[in-house]
Protein backbone atom coordinates (compact mmCIF):
# COMPACT_ATOMS: atom_id res chain seq x y z
CA UNK A 1 0.00 0.00 0.00
CA UNK A 2 2.80 2.44 0.78
CA UNK A 3 4.04 2.64 -2.79
CA UNK A 4 0.91 4.62 -3.53
CA UNK A 5 1.70 8.29 -4.01
CA UNK A 6 -0.36 11.16 -2.69
CA UNK A 7 -0.23 14.32 -4.78
CA UNK A 8 -0.74 17.39 -2.62
CA UNK A 9 -1.43 20.57 -4.57
CA UNK A 10 -1.02 23.40 -2.08
CA UNK A 11 0.70 26.78 -2.34
CA UNK A 12 0.76 27.78 1.32
CA UNK A 13 3.97 26.45 2.92
CA UNK A 14 2.37 26.36 6.39
CA UNK A 15 -0.54 24.31 5.08
CA UNK A 16 1.92 22.01 3.31
CA UNK A 17 3.80 21.43 6.58
CA UNK A 18 0.60 20.94 8.56
CA UNK A 19 -0.86 18.49 6.04
CA UNK A 20 2.35 16.47 6.02
CA UNK A 21 2.34 16.54 9.80
CA UNK A 22 -1.29 15.37 9.92
CA UNK A 23 -0.46 12.49 7.58
CA UNK A 24 2.48 11.51 9.77
CA UNK A 25 0.41 11.73 12.94
CA UNK A 26 -1.93 9.23 11.36
CA UNK A 27 0.91 6.90 10.46
CA UNK A 28 0.28 7.43 6.78
CA UNK A 29 3.73 6.73 5.38
CA UNK A 30 2.99 7.09 1.68
CA UNK A 31 5.21 9.27 -0.43
CA UNK A 32 3.71 12.73 -0.75
CA UNK A 33 4.52 14.78 -3.83
CA UNK A 34 3.90 18.46 -3.22
CA UNK A 35 3.04 20.79 -6.10
CA UNK A 36 3.14 24.48 -5.23
CA UNK A 37 0.60 25.54 -7.82
CA UNK A 38 -1.50 24.32 -10.74
CA UNK A 39 1.34 24.45 -13.23
CA UNK A 40 3.56 22.16 -11.14
CA UNK A 41 0.64 19.79 -10.54
CA UNK A 42 -0.02 19.44 -14.26
CA UNK A 43 3.68 19.07 -15.04
CA UNK A 44 3.84 16.19 -12.56
CA UNK A 45 0.71 14.48 -13.82
CA UNK A 46 1.60 14.78 -17.49
CA UNK A 47 5.35 14.19 -17.09
CA UNK A 48 6.46 17.49 -18.57
CA UNK A 49 8.88 20.22 -17.51
CA UNK A 50 10.90 19.19 -14.42
CA UNK A 51 9.02 15.85 -14.39
CA UNK A 52 9.77 14.97 -18.02
CA UNK A 53 11.54 11.76 -17.03
CA UNK A 54 8.72 10.44 -14.87
CA UNK A 55 7.02 7.13 -15.73
CA UNK A 56 3.56 8.07 -17.07
CA UNK A 57 2.12 4.70 -16.00
CA UNK A 58 2.61 5.68 -12.39
CA UNK A 59 -0.20 7.92 -11.21
CA UNK A 60 -1.00 9.13 -7.69
CA UNK A 61 -3.51 7.14 -5.66
CA UNK A 62 -5.30 10.34 -4.71
CA UNK A 63 -4.92 14.06 -5.37
CA UNK A 64 -5.51 16.55 -2.56
CA UNK A 65 -6.30 19.77 -4.34
CA UNK A 66 -6.50 23.28 -2.93
CA UNK A 67 -8.57 25.73 -4.95
CA UNK A 68 -6.77 29.02 -4.50
CA UNK A 69 -3.45 28.56 -6.25
CA UNK A 70 -1.22 31.01 -8.09
CA UNK A 71 -0.71 30.76 -11.87
CA UNK A 72 -3.19 27.97 -12.58
CA UNK A 73 -5.96 27.55 -10.00
CA UNK A 74 -7.53 24.37 -8.61
CA UNK A 75 -10.54 24.40 -10.90
CA UNK A 76 -8.34 24.62 -13.97
CA UNK A 77 -6.22 21.70 -12.74
CA UNK A 78 -9.37 19.67 -12.16
CA UNK A 79 -10.64 20.47 -15.64
CA UNK A 80 -7.35 19.32 -17.21
CA UNK A 81 -7.32 16.15 -15.14
CA UNK A 82 -10.83 15.21 -16.23
CA UNK A 83 -10.20 16.06 -19.87
CA UNK A 84 -7.21 13.78 -20.28
CA UNK A 85 -7.80 10.07 -20.80
CA UNK A 86 -4.77 9.06 -18.73
CA UNK A 87 -5.87 11.02 -15.68
CA UNK A 88 -9.62 11.11 -16.14
CA UNK A 89 -10.48 8.71 -13.30
CA UNK A 90 -7.92 9.81 -10.73
CA UNK A 91 -9.64 10.55 -7.40
CA UNK A 92 -9.52 14.25 -6.66
CA UNK A 93 -10.36 15.49 -3.19
CA UNK A 94 -10.79 19.25 -3.05
CA UNK A 95 -9.26 20.35 0.24
CA UNK A 96 -9.88 24.01 0.71
CA UNK A 97 -10.80 26.76 3.14
CA UNK A 98 -13.81 27.85 1.15
CA UNK A 99 -17.20 26.53 2.05
CA UNK A 100 -18.92 28.72 -0.48
CA UNK A 101 -21.76 26.97 -2.24
CA UNK A 102 -20.61 28.27 -5.60
CA UNK A 103 -17.23 26.59 -5.15
CA UNK A 104 -18.75 23.29 -4.14
CA UNK A 105 -21.12 23.36 -7.10
CA UNK A 106 -18.30 24.26 -9.49
CA UNK A 107 -15.99 21.61 -8.01
CA UNK A 108 -18.52 18.83 -8.32
CA UNK A 109 -19.55 20.14 -11.71
CA UNK A 110 -15.97 19.76 -12.93
CA UNK A 111 -15.83 16.21 -11.61
CA UNK A 112 -14.30 16.33 -8.14
CA UNK A 113 -14.82 13.15 -6.14
CA UNK A 114 -14.98 14.82 -2.80
CA UNK A 115 -14.99 18.25 -1.17
CA UNK A 116 -13.46 18.71 2.26
CA UNK A 117 -13.26 21.99 4.08
CA UNK A 118 -9.96 22.66 5.86
CA UNK A 119 -10.85 23.33 9.50
CA UNK A 120 -9.08 26.11 11.37
CA UNK A 121 -8.57 23.82 14.35
CA UNK A 122 -5.66 21.49 13.84
CA UNK A 123 -6.98 18.55 15.88
CA UNK A 124 -10.01 18.52 13.61
CA UNK A 125 -7.70 18.62 10.61
CA UNK A 126 -5.75 15.61 11.87
CA UNK A 127 -9.06 13.76 12.19
CA UNK A 128 -10.12 14.80 8.69
CA UNK A 129 -6.82 13.66 7.18
CA UNK A 130 -7.09 10.36 9.04
CA UNK A 131 -10.49 9.70 7.51
CA UNK A 132 -9.34 10.78 4.07
CA UNK A 133 -6.33 8.46 4.34
CA UNK A 134 -8.37 5.49 5.53
CA UNK A 135 -10.87 5.91 2.76
CA UNK A 136 -8.85 6.87 -0.32
CA UNK A 137 -5.74 4.83 0.42
CA UNK A 138 -7.22 1.70 1.96
CA UNK A 139 -10.89 1.31 1.18
CA UNK A 140 -11.41 2.90 -2.20
CA UNK A 141 -10.50 1.00 -5.37
CA UNK A 142 -9.16 3.17 -8.19
CA UNK A 143 -9.87 2.69 -11.89
CA UNK A 144 -7.04 0.99 -13.77
CA UNK A 145 -4.61 3.42 -15.41
CA UNK A 146 -5.65 3.95 -19.00
CA UNK A 147 -2.79 3.30 -21.36
CA UNK A 148 -4.34 5.08 -24.33
CA UNK A 149 -3.75 8.76 -25.21
CA UNK B 1 -61.86 75.50 -28.09
CA UNK B 2 -62.51 78.14 -30.67
CA UNK B 3 -64.49 81.35 -30.43
CA UNK B 4 -66.13 82.46 -33.62
CA UNK B 5 -66.44 86.09 -34.75
CA UNK B 6 -70.05 86.21 -33.76
CA UNK B 7 -69.58 84.72 -30.30
CA UNK B 8 -70.67 87.03 -27.49
CA UNK B 9 -67.75 88.74 -25.70
CA UNK B 10 -68.28 87.03 -22.33
CA UNK B 11 -68.15 83.65 -24.03
CA UNK B 12 -64.93 84.67 -25.75
CA UNK B 13 -63.37 85.45 -22.40
CA UNK B 14 -64.50 82.08 -21.08
CA UNK B 15 -63.09 80.27 -24.09
CA UNK B 16 -59.76 82.05 -23.75
CA UNK B 17 -59.65 81.20 -20.08
CA UNK B 18 -60.28 77.53 -20.84
CA UNK B 19 -57.64 77.53 -23.57
CA UNK B 20 -55.16 79.08 -21.20
CA UNK B 21 -56.01 76.39 -18.60
CA UNK B 22 -55.62 73.63 -21.17
CA UNK B 23 -52.22 74.99 -22.20
CA UNK B 24 -51.16 75.06 -18.54
CA UNK B 25 -52.37 71.51 -18.02
CA UNK B 26 -50.52 70.33 -21.10
CA UNK B 27 -47.37 72.06 -19.87
CA UNK B 28 -47.66 70.51 -16.40
CA UNK B 29 -48.35 67.16 -17.98
CA UNK B 30 -45.18 67.37 -20.06
CA UNK B 31 -43.13 68.49 -17.06
CA UNK B 32 -44.49 65.58 -14.99
CA UNK B 33 -43.65 63.08 -17.70
CA UNK B 34 -40.13 64.44 -17.99
CA UNK B 35 -39.69 64.34 -14.21
CA UNK B 36 -40.92 60.76 -14.10
CA UNK B 37 -38.58 59.71 -16.90
CA UNK B 38 -35.69 61.39 -15.09
CA UNK B 39 -36.64 59.57 -11.87
CA UNK B 40 -36.84 56.23 -13.64
CA UNK B 41 -33.43 56.85 -15.14
CA UNK B 42 -32.01 57.66 -11.71
CA UNK B 43 -33.56 54.54 -10.16
CA UNK B 44 -32.05 52.39 -12.89
CA UNK B 45 -28.68 53.97 -12.28
CA UNK B 46 -28.89 53.47 -8.51
CA UNK B 47 -30.03 49.88 -8.94
CA UNK B 48 -27.08 49.15 -11.20
CA UNK B 49 -24.74 50.82 -8.70
CA UNK B 50 -26.24 48.79 -5.86
CA UNK B 51 -25.90 45.56 -7.81
CA UNK B 52 -22.25 46.36 -8.55
CA UNK B 53 -21.56 47.25 -4.91
CA UNK B 54 -23.21 44.04 -3.75
CA UNK B 55 -21.12 41.98 -6.14
CA UNK B 56 -17.94 43.69 -4.92
CA UNK B 57 -18.92 43.07 -1.31
CA UNK B 58 -19.61 39.45 -2.14
CA UNK B 59 -16.15 38.83 -3.54
CA UNK B 60 -14.59 40.92 -0.78
CA UNK B 61 -16.26 38.82 1.92
CA UNK B 62 -15.28 35.67 0.14
CA UNK B 63 -11.62 36.70 -0.15
CA UNK B 64 -11.50 37.98 3.39
CA UNK B 65 -12.83 34.78 4.89
CA UNK B 66 -10.49 32.64 2.79
CA UNK B 67 -7.39 34.73 3.38
CA UNK B 68 -8.04 35.36 7.06
CA UNK B 69 -8.55 31.70 7.82
CA UNK B 70 -5.25 30.50 6.43
CA UNK B 71 -2.99 32.22 8.99
CA UNK B 72 -5.40 31.11 11.73
CA UNK B 73 -4.81 27.55 10.71
CA UNK B 74 -1.08 28.11 10.91
CA UNK B 75 -1.30 29.64 14.37
CA UNK B 76 -3.48 26.83 15.69
CA UNK B 77 -1.57 24.08 13.94
CA UNK B 78 1.91 25.08 15.00
CA UNK B 79 0.83 25.88 18.56
CA UNK B 80 -0.50 22.36 18.78
CA UNK B 81 2.71 21.08 17.19
CA UNK B 82 4.75 22.75 19.94
CA UNK B 83 2.49 21.21 22.60
CA UNK B 84 2.67 17.79 21.02
CA UNK B 85 6.40 17.75 20.33
CA UNK B 86 7.81 19.80 23.21
CA UNK B 87 4.98 19.57 25.75
CA UNK B 88 6.93 17.60 28.36
CA UNK B 89 9.73 20.17 28.33
CA UNK B 90 7.29 22.98 29.08
CA UNK B 91 5.86 23.79 32.47
CA UNK B 92 2.11 24.01 33.07
CA UNK B 93 2.13 27.79 32.68
CA UNK B 94 3.74 27.68 29.24
CA UNK B 95 1.33 24.97 28.14
CA UNK B 96 -1.49 27.18 29.40
CA UNK B 97 -0.23 30.07 27.25
CA UNK B 98 -0.36 27.90 24.15
CA UNK B 99 -3.86 26.77 25.01
CA UNK B 100 -4.90 30.41 25.22
CA UNK B 101 -3.38 31.03 21.80
CA UNK B 102 -5.34 28.13 20.37
CA UNK B 103 -8.60 29.19 22.04
CA UNK B 104 -8.21 32.73 20.69
CA UNK B 105 -7.57 31.36 17.22
CA UNK B 106 -10.69 29.24 17.32
CA UNK B 107 -12.67 32.22 18.51
CA UNK B 108 -11.41 34.33 15.62
CA UNK B 109 -12.44 31.57 13.25
CA UNK B 110 -15.96 31.69 14.68
CA UNK B 111 -16.04 35.46 14.38
CA UNK B 112 -15.09 35.29 10.72
CA UNK B 113 -17.82 32.75 10.06
CA UNK B 114 -20.42 34.80 11.92
CA UNK B 115 -19.45 38.03 10.17
CA UNK B 116 -19.69 36.31 6.83
CA UNK B 117 -23.15 35.02 7.71
CA UNK B 118 -24.32 38.45 8.80
CA UNK B 119 -23.07 39.98 5.58
CA UNK B 120 -24.69 37.26 3.55
CA UNK B 121 -28.02 37.74 5.31
CA UNK B 122 -27.92 41.44 4.58
CA UNK B 123 -27.35 40.79 0.88
CA UNK B 124 -29.38 37.71 0.12
CA UNK B 125 -32.24 37.91 -2.33
CA UNK B 126 -35.57 37.54 -0.59
CA UNK B 127 -38.34 35.32 -1.84
CA UNK B 128 -41.62 35.59 0.05
CA UNK B 129 -43.83 32.57 0.49
CA UNK B 130 -46.06 30.93 3.09
CA UNK B 131 -43.73 29.35 5.66
CA UNK B 132 -44.78 26.86 8.31
CA UNK B 133 -42.96 28.16 11.36
CA UNK B 134 -44.31 25.42 13.64
CA UNK B 135 -42.67 22.71 11.56
CA UNK B 136 -39.49 24.79 11.30
CA UNK B 137 -39.29 25.29 15.07
CA UNK B 138 -39.93 21.59 15.69
CA UNK B 139 -37.08 20.65 13.36
CA UNK B 140 -34.72 23.10 15.05
CA UNK B 141 -35.59 21.80 18.51
CA UNK B 142 -35.10 18.21 17.32
CA UNK B 143 -31.59 19.17 16.15
CA UNK B 144 -30.83 20.91 19.45
CA UNK B 145 -31.91 17.83 21.36
CA UNK B 146 -29.55 15.75 19.23
CA UNK B 147 -26.58 17.94 20.11
CA UNK B 148 -27.19 17.51 23.82
CA UNK B 149 -29.42 14.61 24.73
CA UNK B 150 -28.77 14.99 28.44
CA UNK B 151 -30.64 18.27 28.78
CA UNK B 152 -34.15 18.32 30.23
CA UNK B 153 -35.91 20.97 28.22
CA UNK B 154 -39.67 21.37 27.87
CA UNK B 155 -40.42 22.82 24.43
CA UNK B 156 -43.90 24.15 23.84
CA UNK B 157 -44.42 24.96 20.19
CA UNK B 158 -47.81 26.32 19.20
CA UNK B 159 -49.54 24.58 16.31
CA UNK B 160 -50.22 26.12 12.91
CA UNK B 161 -47.95 29.12 13.11
CA UNK B 162 -47.38 30.44 9.61
CA UNK B 163 -45.67 33.52 8.25
CA UNK B 164 -45.19 35.20 4.91
CA UNK B 165 -41.49 35.51 4.36
CA UNK B 166 -38.25 34.14 2.99
CA UNK B 167 -38.01 30.53 4.19
CA UNK B 168 -34.23 30.45 4.36
CA UNK B 169 -33.85 33.73 6.24
CA UNK B 170 -36.66 32.84 8.66
CA UNK B 171 -34.87 29.57 9.34
CA UNK B 172 -31.68 31.46 10.22
CA UNK B 173 -33.67 33.77 12.51
CA UNK B 174 -35.44 30.94 14.34
CA UNK B 175 -32.18 28.99 14.57
CA UNK B 176 -30.65 31.93 16.40
CA UNK B 177 -33.61 32.65 18.68
CA UNK B 178 -34.24 29.04 19.67
CA UNK B 179 -30.51 28.35 19.86
CA UNK B 180 -30.15 31.26 22.25
CA UNK B 181 -33.06 30.04 24.37
CA UNK B 182 -31.37 26.64 24.52
CA UNK B 183 -28.00 28.14 25.37
CA UNK B 184 -29.10 30.59 28.04
CA UNK B 185 -31.14 27.95 29.90
CA UNK B 186 -28.18 25.57 30.00
CA UNK B 187 -27.15 26.48 33.55
CA UNK B 188 -30.51 25.43 34.97
CA UNK B 189 -31.31 21.76 35.70
CA UNK B 190 -34.56 22.00 33.77
CA UNK B 191 -35.77 24.51 31.21
CA UNK B 192 -38.91 25.63 29.45
CA UNK B 193 -38.84 27.14 25.97
CA UNK B 194 -41.95 28.38 24.20
CA UNK B 195 -42.57 29.42 20.62
CA UNK B 196 -45.94 30.96 19.84
CA UNK B 197 -47.86 33.84 18.37
CA UNK B 198 -50.12 36.52 19.75
CA UNK B 199 -52.36 39.16 18.19
CA UNK B 200 -52.32 42.24 20.41
CA UNK B 201 -53.87 45.14 18.48
CA UNK B 202 -54.73 42.86 15.59
CA UNK B 203 -51.10 42.57 14.39
CA UNK B 204 -49.56 39.13 14.52
CA UNK B 205 -46.53 38.92 16.81
CA UNK B 206 -44.36 35.83 17.15
CA UNK B 207 -42.39 35.13 20.31
CA UNK B 208 -39.68 32.87 21.68
CA UNK B 209 -39.68 32.64 25.45
CA UNK B 210 -37.30 30.93 27.84
CA UNK B 211 -36.86 30.77 31.61
CA UNK B 212 -33.09 30.94 31.63
CA UNK B 213 -30.44 33.46 32.53
CA UNK B 214 -32.27 36.39 31.02
CA UNK B 215 -30.51 39.73 30.90
CA UNK B 216 -30.53 43.06 32.70
CA UNK B 217 -33.07 45.28 30.88
CA UNK B 218 -30.88 48.27 31.64
CA UNK B 219 -28.61 47.06 28.83
CA UNK B 220 -31.42 46.26 26.42
CA UNK B 221 -30.20 48.90 23.95
CA UNK B 222 -27.06 46.85 23.33
CA UNK B 223 -28.98 43.64 22.73
CA UNK B 224 -29.10 43.78 18.95
CA UNK B 225 -25.77 45.48 18.29
CA UNK B 226 -23.31 43.40 16.30
CA UNK B 227 -20.59 41.94 18.53
CA UNK B 228 -22.29 43.34 21.62
CA UNK B 229 -22.80 40.85 24.40
CA UNK B 230 -24.53 41.08 27.74
CA UNK B 231 -22.81 38.01 29.20
CA UNK B 232 -19.15 37.02 29.51
CA UNK B 233 -17.87 34.32 27.21
CA UNK B 234 -16.87 32.22 30.18
CA UNK B 235 -20.55 32.20 31.22
CA UNK B 236 -22.05 31.58 27.82
CA UNK B 237 -20.04 31.19 24.60
CA UNK B 238 -20.91 33.39 21.64
CA UNK B 239 -19.71 36.10 19.31
CA UNK B 240 -22.51 38.59 19.70
CA UNK B 241 -23.64 38.42 16.09
CA UNK B 242 -26.70 36.17 16.47
CA UNK B 243 -29.25 38.80 17.49
CA UNK B 244 -27.82 41.35 15.06
CA UNK B 245 -28.43 38.78 12.36
CA UNK B 246 -32.01 38.17 13.52
CA UNK B 247 -32.69 41.88 13.61
CA UNK B 248 -31.36 42.27 10.07
CA UNK B 249 -33.61 39.50 8.86
CA UNK B 250 -36.67 40.90 10.62
CA UNK B 251 -35.96 44.38 9.25
CA UNK B 252 -35.59 43.04 5.73
CA UNK B 253 -39.10 41.67 6.12
CA UNK B 254 -40.30 45.08 7.20
CA UNK B 255 -40.86 43.90 10.79
CA UNK B 256 -39.61 44.70 14.29
CA UNK B 257 -37.97 42.77 17.07
CA UNK B 258 -37.87 43.57 20.77
CA UNK B 259 -37.30 41.73 24.02
CA UNK B 260 -38.37 41.62 27.64
CA UNK B 261 -36.34 40.04 30.39
CA UNK B 262 -35.02 40.11 33.91
CA UNK B 263 -31.83 38.63 35.31
CA UNK B 264 -32.27 34.91 36.00
CA UNK B 265 -35.96 35.22 35.13
CA UNK B 266 -35.68 34.32 31.47
CA UNK B 267 -36.27 36.34 28.32
CA UNK B 268 -38.97 36.71 25.71
CA UNK B 269 -38.14 37.87 22.20
CA UNK B 270 -41.02 39.25 20.14
CA UNK B 271 -40.91 39.86 16.40
CA UNK B 272 -43.12 40.71 13.46
CA UNK B 273 -42.41 40.09 9.78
Amino acid sequence: MTDQVILLVEDNPDDQALTLRALKKNQIMNQVVVAQDGVEALEYLFCTGPHAGRNPDEMPQVILLDLKLPRVDGFEVLRCIRENARTRFLPVVILTTSNEEQDRVKGYGLGANSYVRKPVEFTEFIQAVKQLGLYWLLLNQNAPISRSA
Amino acid sequence: MRAGSDTPAELKVLVEAFNEMLAQIELRDRELREARDELERRVELRTAELAAANKELESFSYSVSHDLRAPLRSIDGFSLAVLQDYGERLDAEARGYFERIRAATRRMGMLIDDMLNLARVARAEMRRERVNLTAMAQAIVADLRKTDGSRKVDCIIEENIVADGDAHLLRVALDNLLGNAWKYTSKHPTARIEFGQAQPNGHRVYFVKDDGAGFDPAYAAKLFGAFQRLHGSSDFPGTGVGLATVQRIVQRHGGRIWAEAAVEKGATFYFTV
